[in-house]
């Protein structure tokens, strides 16, 4: 099913949590709402669940409007980040909650509703635990049986509130893995909202990039990565170092070393580079580059990890395989950057 | 080369009945709650037993059973339990609008529910009269259409509803903060309605805690006597409570007479509380083992 929202509005107070907001999501796809805290990622998904209600724009299910359909009539899944599980009900009670409450003319009988609960239990790898309640289940366990439970209504798109936010690493990874195969499987339309890039570089078919209410970026993972539209995505997708910079023609000048490809070009004028730590070379002392001064040079694993300062005070974070041997700290160090995107300032 | 006969393994401790523990001062803090429970509640409530059986089987019979002791127990369970229901309703409601709702005024809300907690009991029972007399504030409203609230068992309820809402709200609340709206949402997502939700989400997970409210608000009302005597009437066979029946005994030092009533009474609560408890229990376990 496609989901798609159109020029969504929503205030809270004072704070404008969605600014004409525009989104698609297409059948079978898997979609990732990224943004640190206050973006409106959350807001944007509960509005699509039906859970929150915006000031103007519309949300459409393959193409009819259900913007003043209460949730209850939407037929999606939606997983919350705390699991929000029925405590008193077991695991089968819980997944088999949502048949249950279906009108007399469309509740499958009892034996058939024991058959669906018993089939998603296996698909969540739970088969043996529907007798169990919540409160004897770990974290990743809840949060299978929340997803089998929002599944067992054969929703229209599963949506998914930080589904990994309150575990822990090893069982997020697996979860993680998991869900990416459930999502296979079932073809179903999916959002999923988080603030972990790792989780969302690796899950989603398409990252959505939103800060301040506002869409940055909808694109390939690979895309939002390497060819990031604004400088906030380029700043919140993974790591890079942050330099003042002067655009002229297209060129870009650095502490005195001009770079000639850039991408995106950016109008004249003062600017930022953004430069990731594994995106230079590092060369002696005297050679065409920015000139630093090593402060610290430390190994982790397979990578250096170089903490340089330039002349003008700033700090620049390097990685590199190959460091120059015999380097102490106070060393003064020429960096080649083989990349560099810049956005005015 | 000697076989040395070694201390049995087991610590000593285990061999009781209490578990080896890393907190300390249990034989302390036990032999303490044992001493202060037997002091405040055991030794007092084993004297009025004891005091009983001074006055032999037909005293007790003549006083505890008599018919206006009857009536008196009638209208004290009575009306507690009434009481003890109405609060149960309406405290859950006020809970409910406490937790889930933001609304101007709120802490003043908040604090009027536990005036009934504060005021002076007699304060409380005056106040009630004064509004329920037929010429007061709101009895005279109610007077024309012929309802009789104070000086009548219905003024009992009045007064039992009032001193008990606190405990319904108070038990009631936390549970209902606790369980949060996530599990609304989720209910409703997957397509039950509000009624539903209700009845098959929230009503079972608030049910141990609105039984206790209950209990309390019980237990607190069948009790009661400040609040009450002024608004009752107290006329025998028809709004004269249990409590008030004590006092009078008390007054013509007919102290046995006072404690068989007082024994019945007793144990009457206890044996309620007791299956409100077991009630409890049972709804607990099967909820959330």
């Amino acid at each position: 099913m496609t989901v798609s929202a159109h020029n969504i509005v929503k205030h809270f107070g004072a704070f404008t949590a969605l600014d004409d907001v525009s989104l698609e999501a297409q059948p079978g796809e898997f979609l990732a709402l990224l943004g640190p805290s206050g973006s409106g990622k959350t807001t944007l998904l509960r509005i699509m669940a039906g859970l929150e209600f915006p000031d103007s724009g519309s949300i459409c299910f393959d193409g009819v409007d259900v913007s003043t359909r209460p949730t209850r009539e939407r037929a999606v899944g939606f997983v919350f980040q705390h699991y929000a599980l029925f405590r008193h009900m077991t695991v089968a009670e819980n997944v088999g909650f949502g048949l249950t409450v279906k009108p007399r003319a469309e509740r499958p009988d009892a034996a058939a509703i024991r058959t669906r609960v018993n089939e998603l239990l296996s698909l969540v790898q739970l088969g043996h635990l529907g007798d169990r309640y919540p409160s004897q289940l770990s974290g990743g366990q809840r949060q299978r049986v929340a997803l089998a439970r929002a599944l067992a209504v054969n929703p229209n798109i599963l949506l998914l509130d930080e589904p990994f936010g309150a575990l822990d690493a090893k069982v997020r990874k697996d979860l993680r893995r998991w869900l990416r195969e459930v999502h296979q499987t079932m073809k179903l339309t999916s959002v999923f909202v988080t603030h972990d890039q790792e989780e969302a570089l690796d899950l989603a078919d398409r990252v959505v990039v939103m800060n301040h209410g506002v869409i940055e970026q909808v694109d390939t993972p690979d895309a939002v990565y390497n060819r990031p539209a604004s400088a906030f995505v380029c700043d919140f997708l993974g790591n890079a170092n942050k330099l003042d910079c002067t655009i002229t023609g297209g060129a870009i000048e650095i502490g005195g070393h001009r770079i000639e490809n850039t991408a995106p070009p950016a109008a004249d004028g003062r600017g930022i580079a953004f430069i990731r730590p594994h995106e230079f070379d590092v060369a002696a002392d005297g050679q065409p580059g920015v000139a630093v001064t090593l402060r610290r040079l430390t190994r982790t694993g397979p990578m250096a990890a170089l903490d340089c300062q330039t002349s003008a005070g700033a700090l620049i974070e390097v990685t590199t395989l190959e460091p120059p041997a015999g380097l102490l700290p106070g060393a003064a160090l020429t960096l080649v950057p083989r990349r560099v995107r810049a956005y005015a300032a | 080369m000697t076989t040395v006969a070694l201390p049995a393994a087991t610590p000593r401790a285990r061999r009781g009945l209490v578990e080896r523990s890393i907190m300390p001062g249990f034989g302390l803090t036990m032999g303490f709650t044992v001493f202060y429970l037997s002091v405040i509640v055991l030794i007092p409530l084993s004297a009025v037993f004891i005091t009983t059986a001074g006055m032999g089987f037909d005293g007790f019979v003549e006083v505890a059973l008599s018919q206006r002791a009857l009536y008196a127990y009638r209208l004290s369970f009575g009306a507690a339990a009434i009481a003890a229901s109405i609060n149960a309703v309406f405290g859950l409601v006020v809970a409910w609008v406490l937790v889930r709702y933001e609304f101007p005024g709120k802490r003043l809300v908040n604090a009027l529910v536990d005036l009934p907690f504060a005021l002076p009991t007699a304060v409380a029972g005056i106040a009630l009269t004064a509004l329920y007399a037929p010429n007061g504030w709101i009895g005279a409203w109610l007077a024309p259409h012929g309802i009789k609230v104070a000086f009548q068992p219905l003024g009992v309820v009045v007064a039992l509803t009032f001193i008990g809402l606190p405990f319904v709200v108070r038990t009631v609340e936390p549970v209902l903060a606790d369980l949060g709206p996530e599990v609304e949402e989720a209910a409703a997502s997957l397509g039950a309605g509000r009624w539903q939700t209700f009845a098959r989400v929230i009503w079972p997970a608030i049910l141990p805690a609105l039984a206790t409210g209950f209990a309390l608000a019980f237990a607190r009302a069948v009790g009661e006597y400040g609040s009450v005597i002024f608004i009752a009437g107290n006329m025998p066979y028809k709004s004269e409570i249990a409590p008030l029946l004590i006092v009078m005994q008390l007054e013509q030092y007919n102290i046995p007479g006072a404690t068989a009533i007082a024994a019945t009474m007793l144990i009457a609560s206890f044996v309620l509380l007791f299956a409100i408890n077991l009630l409890q229990g049972w709804s607990r376990r099967r909820m959330a083992a």
